[in-house]
């Protein structure tokens, strides 16, 4: 039994674990136990905390390890206040505002070095709980606990077991919905780029810390809603609560399930109620467990349950074929839409990397309409140069003006928002993604959707994600490779994955476009194909400046070549004025080169530099 | 001053794990989560060979070490070289596992009480310099300030040193100039691992031997090392014991409860305004 990739695609596969989460709420009416109920809420509140590490950890690439502190704080300011006899509206707003701020006082330093500072960070605020509990103990109970917590009261109804159970489930339910339609809009995809290349991430105009900071607060606030309800169906909250283990626990879940998946969140979180957080024989043996657990879950299931499932089901059920815009696009090709190009001016830049002029008073026009190219031996500052251009370098002196505006001190992704687009030398597709995805993930800012509004699904999110696919759909066609849109990106051949590249970089309609070595790996057909494209945007009006080493590809697009040597542009002009030019000459092959082109030149015969 | 020596005692302590996180980071650039871990993996050593062998203390201490690189090896060569390649921060998950698993074998075997360490039992107070303190504790500074000016010696000037730098900055450059980058790599785990579990029983005198006695020292010895900025032995040394002065001050003026809640405002802060510490040595890596 096969299924259509569109109806793949289109099928609603939310329903399914909503039917299920809404069984789920009403089995107290469906004659389930008082101990399956209790067991089910362990086992919503652990999902709560593993879908939020997933949210940091598998989409961000930050290793939250602070659900747990997060988790108490949640419990032990809805305690205080429902014994004060505040109602749920107000403790569960409390609960969830003192989550977010707790993410962001750690997120904010956490964030600012490498990869595991936030783990430590995190860490930390983990071991600090008893303390904080100890210090507080006017209105935590100290270590003897918080005790008298009464039920939740809504609009005067007061909760018993069966609607507090109702209420635990309803809630999960939401925050689960609201997590996975973030994750499945289009922030789940820039989130994946960040994770996997925070320079590609930049060059698309990301601000990767500020994204990096919502990400990781908005995982916070599932904890924050968790402890609440647990401070509720406890009624009485306790330091002990919130150990140690309980972080390695749900690390252990979110592993088990796939780090990267939400619901995967929900299986993790049951294997773990149901096995080793209940059995209580081998309670000394929990950490032990827990810590093998972590190994060889972190060796072998980088994927976890849930992406494992998804990728048999595509391969036993989905029939691998087209979707009908892909097949309309086959049928009518696109045409390369007008582009608006501006003019590149660097003036006297220069840029020295620890006593080493890497550039020297480069001055540098390029128009639009034209394919500038940038030769030169390695080491000239080729690749500076354009690094320069979209400010991945920042230039010690000199401006650089795309159209009016002035570029220089700007950071890389600001450049990116003023229309730069790139490549790079080695193509950065991110893992996961398809074709069409990668080239959408150009629009991410250009058409920018917030991110409430993705939570939510609104019509503007609904929207973006149709032009970011009918966008992605039309360039792939100009390319000439539209029948892979639906194809994963990182496996395609290289000098594919080059074209991605230039459609990704033409997404955001940029008004100048940098190629960094293009054409580097490719074979000849490959370079080819690459020329044609780039003749063809530059007929479209694009500015195109392209770093190369490949002679011959260089000769049949550009419409003037600059030579650096020494971080200098020692020569300009056609491909023959170059060749013919001493100066390039010397600085290819050296003074006895030049000496031998001027005597073959005396014996009337041309040199090639290849 | 009395607070004073009791502040470098401690802060020696995290100096010294701060140095084996940056050996590995250094030659590996992995972030080991497990090597405070190794501070318990000693203490028990010399307490398993002091109370059960009856060996001599020199002895414990070198076995000690070896133990130490043992357990550096098997996390190297079963926890995180099989992640080399792949990208994603799986280490970070494999070495927090590799200190769980530490501490809860540590758990499932000797239990959660204490154990006696069965070394410097009567160790002689000293008054020096207008404060009190304990030989074995000057024993740990002085210890300490010797194996790091060392590590961070053959760090900066020997061929292994720059062997190692090497093949952080670029391991495939590195392997290209006949670098076994390989056994760089396990050979960082090895020394960090060793080194940190010898000074273990010297440590233990100070915090007792128990399960979970790497679970806070572990995040410490991290400020330490960001106060100091990653990669520098001098950074780490000097923050490991910034951090313990703090500390201790903390908790004389403040009350005990406030001397971990004070090392990690000292931790926001200083990522916050200098989040590259104050003697980094990295530079800024472009495309």
């Amino acid at each position: 039994m096969w299924i259509q990739l569109h109806t793949y695609r289109r099928f609603p596969f939310w329903t399914l674990p909503l039917a299920v989460g809404i069984v789920v709420m009403f089995l107290p009416y469906l004659g389930a136990s008082r101990g399956m109920l209790r067991l089910i809420i362990s086992i919503a509140l652990l999902s709560m905390l593993v879908v939020g590490l997933n949210i940091a950890f598998g989409f961000a690439g930050e290793l939250a390890l602070g659900q747990v502190a997060i988790y108490s704080a949640g419990a032990y300011c809805t305690g205080y206040f429902a014994v004060e006899g505040l109602g749920l509206p107000v403790t569960f707003m409390v609960a969830v505002l003192a989550a977010i701020a707790l993410g962001i006082i750690t997120g904010v330093p956490g964030l600012r070095l490498a990869s595991w500072s936030l783990g430590m960070v995190t860490f930390f605020m983990v071991l600090l709980v008893p303390d904080i509990v100890q210090l507080l103990s006017p209105f935590t109970g100290g270590s003897a606990g918080l005790a008298g917590i009464p039920p939740p009261s809504l609009f005067g109804h007061d909760f018993d077991t069966e609607s507090l159970y109702i209420l635990v489930i309803a809630v999960t339910i939401v925050v689960i919905a609201l997590l996975r339609n973030y994750i499945v809009s289009r922030h789940g995809t820039a989130l994946k780029v960040i994770k996997q290349s925070p320079d590609l991430a930049r060059s698309l105009g990301y601000s990767v810390p500020r994204m990096k900071l919502t990400a990781y607060v908005i995982s916070a606030f599932p904890a924050g809603a968790a402890g609440c309800l647990f401070a509720y169906d406890h009624s009485v909250v306790t330091p002990e609560s919130f150990s140690f283990s309980l972080t390695v626990a749900i690390l252990a879940a979110s592993i088990i399930g796939g780090s990267s998946s939400i619901y995967g969140a929900v299986f993790g979180a049951t294997v773990m109620v149901i096995g080793p957080l209940r059995a209580g024989v081998f309670q000394e043996f929990a950490l032990v467990f827990f810590g093998l657990l972590l190994v060889v879950g972190g060796l072998f299931l980088t994927n976890g349950a849930a992406n494992l499932l998804d990728k048999a089901f595509r391969r036993i059920f989905v029939k691998n074929d087209l979707m009908p815009d892909v097949r309309e696009a086959l049928q009518n090709p696109k045409t390369l839409p007008q582009l608006t190009g501006c003019r590149l001016r660097v003036s006297g830049l220069n840029k020295n990397f620890n006593g080493n002029q890497a550039l020297k008073n480069v001055h540098f026009v390029a128009e639009p309409g034209q394919i500038i190219a940038l030769i030169g031996p390695n080491g000239s500052g080729k690749t500076t140069l354009l690094n320069a251009i979209s400010g991945f370098v920042r230039p010690d002196s000199g401006e650089i003006r795309v159209g009016d505006s002035p570029l220089t001190r700007l950071s890389a992704h600001h450049i990116a928002r003023r229309g730069v687009a790139r490549t790079f030398q080695t193509p950065l597709i991110p893992r996961g993604l398809t074709v069409a995805e990668v080239v959408a993930s150009a629009r991410y800012r250009s058409e920018a959707t917030s991110v409430i509004s993705g939570m939510l699904t609104l019509p503007d999110t609904r929207g973006a994600i149709r032009r970011d696919r009918d966008t992605a759909i039309s360039l792939l066609s100009v390319m000439g490779v539209v029948e892979l849109a639906d194809v994963l990106a990182d496996d395609l051949p290289l000098g594919t994955r080059r074209i991605v590249e230039v459609a990704r970089a033409l997404a955001s309609s940029p008004s100048l476009l940098l190629l960094d070595e293009p054409a580097s790996g490719l074979d000849e057909v490959e370079v080819h194909v690459l020329a044609d494209v780039v003749r063809r945007l530059r007929d479209a009006g694009a500015t195109i400046v392209i770093v190369e080493h490949n002679f011959e590809m260089i000769t049949s697009v550009a419409d003037r070549i600059d030579v650096l040597h020494l971080g200098h542009v020692i020569a300009s002009g056609s491909a023959n004025q170059v060749r013919n030019n001493p100066a390039v000459i010397e600085s290819y092959l050296g003074r006895a080169a030049r000496q031998r082109a001027e005597n073959d030149r005396g014996s009337d015969r041309s040199w090639n530099p290849r | 001053m009395t607070t004073l020596w009791a502040g470098l005692v401690v802060g020696a302590i995290y100096a010294l794990v701060a140095v084996g996180y940056n050996i590995v980071y250094i030659a590996s650039g992995v972030f080991n989560f497990a090597q405070a871990q190794f501070v318990m993996v000693g203490a028990f050593t010399a307490s398993v060979a002091a109370t059960t062998i009856g060996l001599p203390l020199w002895a414990a201490i070198i076995g000690a070490a070896i133990v130490g690189g043992i357990i550096g090896a098997l996390e190297e060569i079963l926890a995180i070289r099989w992640l080399r390649g792949r990208g994603a921060h799986n280490e970070l998950v494999t070495t927090l596992g590799v200190a769980t698993l530490l501490s809860g074998l540590a758990l499932a075997i000797w239990g959660s009480l204490p154990r006696p360490l069965g070394y410097f039992e009567n160790a002689r107070v000293l008054d020096l310099l207008g404060g009190r303190v304990v030989v074995t504790d000057l024993l740990t500074i002085v210890a300490v300030i010797t194996v790091t000016i060392i590590v961070g010696q053959v760090s900066n000037r020997t061929m292994l040193g720059l062997a190692s730098l090497a093949t952080s900055e670029d391991r495939e450059a590195g392997a290209l100039r006949g670098i076994n980058a390989g056994a760089m790599t396990v050979g960082a785990f090895v020394i960090a691992g060793g080194l940190v579990a010898a000074l273990g029983p010297l440590i233990a005198s100070k915090t007792y031997v128990i399960y979970n006695v790497g679970d806070l020292l572990a995040v410490k010895a991290f400020v330490a090392l960001a106060v100091g900025g990653i990669g520098s032995y001098r950074g780490a040394l000097l923050g490991g014991l910034g951090v313990g002065v703090v500390e201790i001050f903390a908790a004389r003026y403040l009350g005990t409860a406030w001397q971990n809640i004070a090392i990690f405002v000292l931790l926001l802060l200083i990522l916050m305004f200098i989040p590259k510490g104050l003697f980094a040595r990295r530079v800024a890596r472009a495309i």
